[in-house]
């Protein structure tokens, strides 16, 4: 049984209807008055609000330059979502695009009459010695199973749901007593028998964190929940330094080289700013002798 | 239910316990040379962010020269081992400071060795 896939027309659909969808957005920026709280209402209602800073910053950006204001605001705000969508993407990882995919695949089945076709003339190109000429024959054949073809239906039912109940308040609320605590041990201890084979192996040193999951998250451990502008403007740290002279000038280059690092976390940075501080707190006195 | 609670210690106890079946543990580094830099290395990875940070304010053509005397002494002052040149990349079997290859961390007798008997994923004996 051959899987046909359908999925480029719709995939064309998809992106007219963005296209045409992204046409009135912003339209209707245009439409409306550029002033901020309408622009914020507009955000909200569309799915997730934006933070309402940035959509401020946005504004005063777009009502400093000099070209038209309100179409500047509102693809800066259509910039803005788009990022934030990619980001939500990245980080839920993208595993439902592949079920839609799947969903929208359909079955094509081939008769066994046009396997064996198939299969001869994979063996000897172009059989015209019987008069059968196949490929005409092929195309009609085709359409009609195609229309017959097993259509999936929305919901993947490949493995049944474990069946989710809600899980049952503890009746007698007590902890574990240490008694059940040494009987789990021991039955645990009973029951782990040392692994028949290689899968079986690896299945425990991933449980024991020897090995990693695989497909490989590059993110493991790693929670970095700020936001690309705390990365970036890191100014409002340099609040405790003198604001001229040589050491405003050293930390702005420390800062500029901070803003660049994707390696480090908006924790680690602060730490390196403010080691700083302190650092040059203790020279303070060396430094008023120069 | 008591029944769930105690699955649930189940659970945890068989994550928690290590399996009984026998499993080759290293409980000794190779040799005392091995040992120190084991040391070595840690002891850089601890000091490293503050020479990274004194080392920024050393090589620097902005701040006055007295500060950066002053780091230099600074820098000076950290213990030795700190230092990461002092670090040494031995063969991790045999624990040989020379003809150690960066990928594998072995050095070239145990890395033939291995090559040898099919026992390094990818390696083939070179021919053309």
């Amino acid at each position: 049984m051959k899987v046909e896939l359908s999925y480029r027309k719709k995939l064309q659909q998809l992106k007219a209807n963005e296209n045409t969808k992204q046409a009135m957005n912003e339209l209707e920026g245009l439409d409306s008055e550029g002033s901020v709280p309408q622009g914020t209402t507009e955000d909200t209602q569309r799915g997730k609000p934006l933070n309402p800073e940035l959509v401020k910053a946005a504004s005063a950006v777009a009502s400093s330059l000099p070209r038209n204001k309100k179409q500047t605001e509102s693809e800066l705000l259509a910039q803005l979502r788009r990022h934030e969508e990619t980001t939500d993407k990245q980080k839920k990882g993208g595993a439902i695009n592949i079920r839609n995919v799947i969903l929208e695949m359909t079955v094509k089945r081939q008769s066994p009459a046009q396997r064996g076709a198939r299969i001869s003339s994979g063996i000897s190109l172009q059989l015209d010695e019987d008069g059968r000429r196949i490929r005409p024959e092929r195309s009609s054949a085709q359409s009609i199973d195609s229309r017959r073809s097993l259509k999936v239906k929305k919901r993947l039912n490949i493995f049944t749901k474990a069946s989710t109940e809600p899980e049952h308040t503890l009746k007698t609320v007590s902890p574990p007593t240490i008694w059940d605590l040494e009987f789990a041990k021991e039955v645990a201890a009973v029951t782990a028998q040392p692994p028949r084979n290689g899968f079986e192996e690896m299945i425990q040193w991933t449980k024991e964190g020897i090995l990693w999951e695989f497909p490989v998250d590059n993110e493991v451990g790693m929670e970095d929940d700020a936001e690309f502008h705390e990365h970036i403007f890191l100014e409002k740290h340099l609040e405790a330094f003198p604001k001229e002279g040589p050491i405003r000038h050293f930390m702005e280059l420390v800062i500029c080289g901070l803003s660049k690092n994707p390696y480090l976390s908006v924790k680690q940075k602060v730490e390196h700013i403010e080691w700083f501080q302190k650092y040059f707190e203790e020279k303070k006195e060396l430094l008023q002798e120069i | 239910m008591a029944a769930a609670v105690l699955w649930w210690t189940l659970r945890a106890a068989r994550q928690v316990l290590p399996s009984p079946c026998p499993r080759q543990v290293r409980s000794y580094y190779v040799d005392w040379r091995m040992l120190r830099d084991v040391k070595r290395r840690k002891m850089a990875y601890e000091h490293a962010d503050e020479r990274l940070r004194i080392n920024a304010i050393r090589k620097n053509s902005i701040l006055p020269k007295e500060l950066q005397e002053v780091a230099d002494k600074e820098i000076a002052a950290l213990p030795r081992d700190s230092c990461p040149v002092r670090i040494r990349n031995r063969c991790v079997l045999t624990s040989r400071p020379r003809g150690v290859k960066r990928r594998w961390r072995l050095s070239r007798i145990v890395f033939r060795h291995f090559a040898d008997h099919a026992q390094m994923s990818g390696v083939q004996r070179a021919m053309w």
